[in-house]
């Protein structure tokens, strides 16, 4: 049993936590409340606290269609825009005296150097300033805590597919083990990379908008091929997307000798950009829901949690919904775009519990950002 | 208030420090010459709507405490940006230096014997082969 209750909180009735989150091209900063319950004293809850969300503010720094993001302009992008941040999330969640937060969490990796470290420092001025004591979260651990508390999946297989991490993960004996990840890119980093190929809007993200044309695609039931590229438990996604920029580019240069794209006799168009995003999504997920269903057979588990960005595209649910559906009554959560996507609530849900197992910063060296921290280098004090 | 200032140290180089000069236009912004977008995403077509907010004035319209520091602390982070900039071309230019004369005394060794040797070996290696 696991006692969450170890440190009171400062008001004696309830937990105030306060994320960061700045690891790649979103800030989130929010606010999140825990009741004292005696419940949590010796139990294993941890997925359920009865988390409050009193703030959730998001920026993301986007560029134009066809541009990436790059460390330094994000950087700065975060560090003109995290004050104001904070004002509006404080002004939200109605905390008129910061010095009542009990906690300041902020995101200790992995992810992009320079971000992170725009971050790092107010969250360091912040605690300084209001004497709140710092926890340093991993943000793959804040991505499963966050699903947890929000889906009340007690103990699943967690798929973790953002724009920098692909994993399949389950707990065992106080931490999430990986059971299978890419070898090269990440999913989301394969999406994004093809959508600026074709030249797509950034806004809201690459990925939104490659679901959107693969869901107008006319040709659903003939696939283009693709490779495709499971290893084990693992996999990778570089040749895939080297293959369909390829033929985006073939497309757009109607070079009729593709014969994959047009047909050699006649040279008419076979094949669309709304077909190949279907194809590459269809490809792509397949990949990802055998790893899963793997994983799944591994731990005896029937329950699948999908975490991160390309966690909030409906196709991949549907799919992993019908592979559960086939394993006894198995059951996918999944979350919306709210908390799928980077935000600074499921930093501060991860450090809260963190917090509550007596886990703070004690000097400030110990604050330093780091761009590869492990998601199974985290000891998960907070379950049993 | 005092002034806020900066000291960098590196074993290759003398200590140096940056103090604020409020007769200089880049203590008197918040928006800094070194601190903007890159010219790579404006070139793209960017927007810049990440500029930092503008300094704050009180009634009596003076900049307040916070928006002097902000500032003084823009100018000299223009100043540390532009002499690690100027480290950094000092070193590069040193290492093309080094590399440059690494080159010629390579190839001064080669003409005068080194290259002779070489020729040797290879014409001994290539003859017994071909006895073999």
């Amino acid at each position: 049993m696991v006692n969450l209750n170890s440190v009171p909180p400062k008001n004696g009735q309830c937990y105030l936590a306060l994320g960061l989150e700045g690891s790649a091209n979103k800030l989130g900063v929010g606010i999140i409340k825990h009741p004292f319950l005696s419940k949590h004293e010796n139990s294993d809850l941890s997925h359920y606290c009865e988390m409050e969300i009193l703030s959730n503010i998001r920026d993301t720094y986007v560029t134009p269609p066809g541009e990436g993001f790059l460390p330094r302009d994000t950087a700065r992008h975060h560090r003109n825009w995290v004050v104001r941040l904070v004002r509006r999330a404080l002004q939200e969640a109605n905390v008129s005296d910061p010095s009542q937060l009990d906690t300041i969490c902020f995101t200790k990796g992995p992810g992009m150097g320079a971000p992170l470290h725009s971050v790092v420092i107010l969250a360091r001025t912040l605690s300084i300033m209001w004497d709140v004591p710092l926890v340093g979260v991993n943000h793959c651990v804040g991505h499963i805590e966050m699903g947890r508390e929000i889906t009340k999946a007690e103990n699943p297989v967690v798929l973790y597919v953002s724009g920098g991490n692909t994993q399949v993960i389950a707990y065992s004996e106080n931490c999430y083990r990986i059971f299978g990840e890419t070898l090269d890119i990440a999913i989301g980093n394969c999406l994004d990379r093809f959508a600026r190929t074709l030249k797509i809007p950034n806004e809201p993200s690459p990925g939104f908008n490659i679901e959107q044309l693969a869901k107008k695609s006319l040709n659903k039931q003939d696939l283009v091929e693709l490779p495709y590229t499971v290893k084990g438990m693992d996999l990778s996604m570089s040749g895939i997307l080297g293959y369909v920029d390829s033929l985006a580019k073939d497309l757009f240069n109607k070079n009729t000798k593709n014969k994959i794209l047009f047909d050699p006799k006649t040279g008419e168009q076979l094949v669309t950009v709304e077909d190949i995003c279907y194809s590459l999504q269809e490809n792509l997920f397949a990949m990802l829901v055998e790893i899963t269903e793997r994983a799944m057979a591994h731990v005896n588990s029937n329950q699948v949690l999908i975490v991160g960005g390309v966690g909030c595209n409906v196709r991949l649910q549907e799919m992993m919904a019908t592979m559960c559906r086939d394993r006894s009554n198995g059951q996918v959560h999944a979350t919306d775009e709210r908390f799928c996507i980077d935000n600074g609530v499921m930093i501060a849900q991860a450090g809260l519990l963190q917090f509550r197992m007596g886990n703070v910063v004690k000097d400030l060296s110990e604050t330093v950002v780091t761009q590869k921290f492990r998601t199974d280098e985290v000891y998960v004090a907070w379950r049993e | 208030m005092p002034s806020p200032f900066a000291i960098y140290k590196s074993p290759n180089s003398e200590p140096r420090e940056f103090r604020v000069d409020p007769a200089r236009d880049r203590y008197n912004t918040t928006n800094g010459t070194t601190t903007g977008p890159s010219a790579y995403v404006l070139q793209a077509g960017q927007v810049d709507r990440d500029k930092p907010s503008e300094p704050k004035c009180n009634e009596q319209g003076e900049f307040t405490e916070l928006s002097i520091l902000r500032m003084a602390l823009t100018g000299l982070q223009d100043d540390i940006n532009e002499y690690l900039t100027q480290q950094m071309e000092v070193a590069k230019n040193k290492k093309l230096k080094q590399d440059d004369e690494q080159r010629i005394s390579g190839e001064i060794n080669k003409l005068l014997d080194g290259g002779d040797d070489d020729d040797d070996d290879d014409d001994d290696q290539g003859s017994s082969s071909k006895k073999a």
